[in-house]
């Protein structure tokens, strides 16, 4: 059932305005997420052409982490003093950022607004120490934090699993960092851009940070926020807002657990089969929905994106979202399957690898978007047409894909 | 939770703040539905949570029986033994206090009655295995929580 109410929404809602703002940690006047989002929001709405008045939603992904307020939506809301008719967080941990639009899209199919605003902001980067504050957010109080559990030692137990059972070896995850740092080189505000290309002897020889996991394999906190604001709309009037109007073609969400260790106790619902394991995530199931709404399948995507902040994730993510077997995404890798040359364009912004992870957001969208406008100066992929996000947060936990194209698919 | 205190003076309305040396790392909240865990710690038991409906065996957290949907649920003391199902060696700490540990090893344990528990590996640096046998212990962490850690070659 969900299928055939979800192919009917393909294609149907466009993304009209697109506002960002930025933020560095070494900006003389530092800014806030509420700031940096409304600044944004401002920018989206005069991209397309839309007033206060017209915003008939609202949707923004959890709070900002360097924001903690109950109901943030509600903060942003206020500083726009827009009066919308449907207004929430979409609390899906990382995945709330495309969740947001899928919000919008079925609020607007349902014919109940006529513009919808989407905002994910964060400046955690500028404002506090995330690695410290991330070990006790994404571990269980209780049972978890209390051993000494970080970010990385929790994701590990997937790579430990992952690596178990396919034969997955640490060399093979370094290469997808190393493309990665690639892509990043050449992007003006990505994180590593000044700190060169790497290789795989320098992924395995970098510290180890929570085994199987080497500094060189984990994320880097992005040095800064950044905020993105998008106003979405019903296809039949995009090319009125925005001539560079992007459709979204399909979306899928899935979220699984809340901590590692109960994780476990999960059984018998996709993707979690009889036996739970952590080698399956709602990545697979987010990407199937998504494919099936558009009628589209990984072959006819041009361009990927993964919120992966680890690199054996990269690995694990191009298996769940289809671009490669079961358990064959090493080989895959290692055969140049996401080389900078030549191979599937992956993470083109540099990653959280090499980008940075700025905790949520719609950058990997934002980076998708510019690519297919022929808009990403100095890496600009050549003509795609078709873009895949995926966004995921929790620990591996909660997951949204979204599939975007340039032209209206049907 | 700095100080050792008797499960039987917390007040579970209120939780309490745990800290790791000087860093704030967030509450720690035992509650009514997981009581029977840590009373079962000071006792030195491993205790998971049973459905008095079916029988299943579910982690201490659980409220549902998500066999057979029931929430009559009560407590059961496990064995203690299990096998490691994954792990990792943290070099790289989340605050100060646990630095003089490092490397330690955390990860999910497979009890023998079906049941996956997050722990503290307590093991030589590189020796564990997916498949080592372990046995429980209980042990003051870093945090100053007690806490079951599951001992490498143990029971």
């Amino acid at each position: 059932m969900a299928a055939s109410m979800a192919s009917s929404i393909g294609s149907k809602i466009a993304i009209v305005g697109i506002g960002r703002a930025m933020a560095h940690r070494s900006d003389a006047e530092r800014k806030t997420p509420l700031q940096l989002g409304a600044a944004a929001a401002v920018d989206a709405m005069r991209q397309a052409g839309i007033e206060r008045r017209d915003v008939g939603a609202l949707f923004t992904g959890r709070t900002p982490q360097s924001y903690m307020v109950l109901q943030y939506n509600q903060s942003l809301m206020n500083e726009l003093k827009i009066g919308p008719t449907f207004c929430s967080e979409m609390t899906a941990h990382g995945a709330g950022a495309l969740g947001g639009l899928q919000m919008a899209a079925l609020a607007l199919e349902a014919g109940i607004i006529d513009h919808a605003l989407v905002v994910t902001n964060e400046a955690s980067g500028i404002w506090m120490d995330q690695v410290g504050s991330n070990a006790s957010w994404e571990g269980d109080l209780q049972f978890e934090a209390g051993y000494g559990a970080t970010t990385p030692a929790l994701y590990a137990q997937f790579a430990c699993r992952y690596m178990h059972e396919y034969g997955i070896t640490p060399q093979m995850c370094a290469r997808s960092a190393v493309e990665n740092r690639r892509w990043a080189l050449d992007h003006p505000h990505a994180a590593m851009r000044n700190k060169g290309a790497i290789t795989v002897d320098d992924v395995m020889s970098s510290r180890m940070i929570a085994s199987p996991l080497r500094l060189l394999d984990c994320a880097v906190w992005y040095p800064g926020g950044i905020a993105t604001a998008m106003v979405l709309a019903r296809a039949q009037t995009a090319k009125d807002h925005h001539e560079e109007a992007t459709y979204i073609s399909g979306f899928g969400q899935c979220s699984t657990h809340e901590w590692v260790g109960e994780r476990m106790g999960s059984s018998g619902y996709e993707p979690i089969g009889d036996e739970p394991d952590l080698i399956n995530t709602g990545a697979s199931v987010s990407a199937k929905q998504a494919y099936e709404m558009s009628g589209l399948g990984a072959d006819d995507v041009d361009i990927v994106q993964t919120s992966a902040p680890f690199s054996f994730a990269n690995l694990m993510m191009l298996e769940e979202l289809g671009f490669c077997g079961r358990g064959e995404a090493g080989e895959f890798v290692e055969s140049g399957g996401v080389d900078y040359d030549g191979g599937l364009p992956f993470n083109t912004n540099g990653g959280y690898l090499s980008f940075g992870q700025v905790a949520q957001g719609l950058y990997n969208l934002t980076e998708t978007i510019d690519q297919l406008w022929g808009r990403a100066e100095g890496r600009q992929v050549d003509a795609p047409k078709i873009g895949l996000v995926h966004g995921h947060g929790g620990v591996l936990a909660c997951h949204a894909v979204v599939i975007v194209s340039r032209e209206q698919l049907h | 939770m700095n100080e050792a205190v008797a499960v039987d003076q917390i007040d579970w309305s209120v939780g309490i703040p745990m800290t790791a040396g000087p860093y704030f790392v967030g509450l720690y909240q035992p509650s009514p539905e997981t009581a029977g865990f840590w009373e079962g710690v000071t006792a030195g038991e491993i205790r998971l949570k049973e459905c008095k409906s079916c029988g299943r065996l579910w982690h201490p957290k659980r409220i549902v029986c998500t066999h057979c949907s029931s929430t009559d649920m009560g407590w059961k003391k496990a064995a203690g033994t299990g096998e490691v199902y994954s792990f990792s060696e943290v070099h790289r700490t989340p605050s100060p206090v646990f630095e003089a540990s490092a490397p330690y090893t955390v990860g999910v344990v497979r009890l023998d009655e079906g049941v996956h528990l997050f722990t503290r590996f307590v093991c030589e640096p590189g020796s564990l295995q997916i498949g080592t046998r372990v046995g429980a212990e209980f042990k003051r962490m870093e945090s100053g929580q007690l806490m079951p850690v599951f001992v490498a070659g143990g029971r």
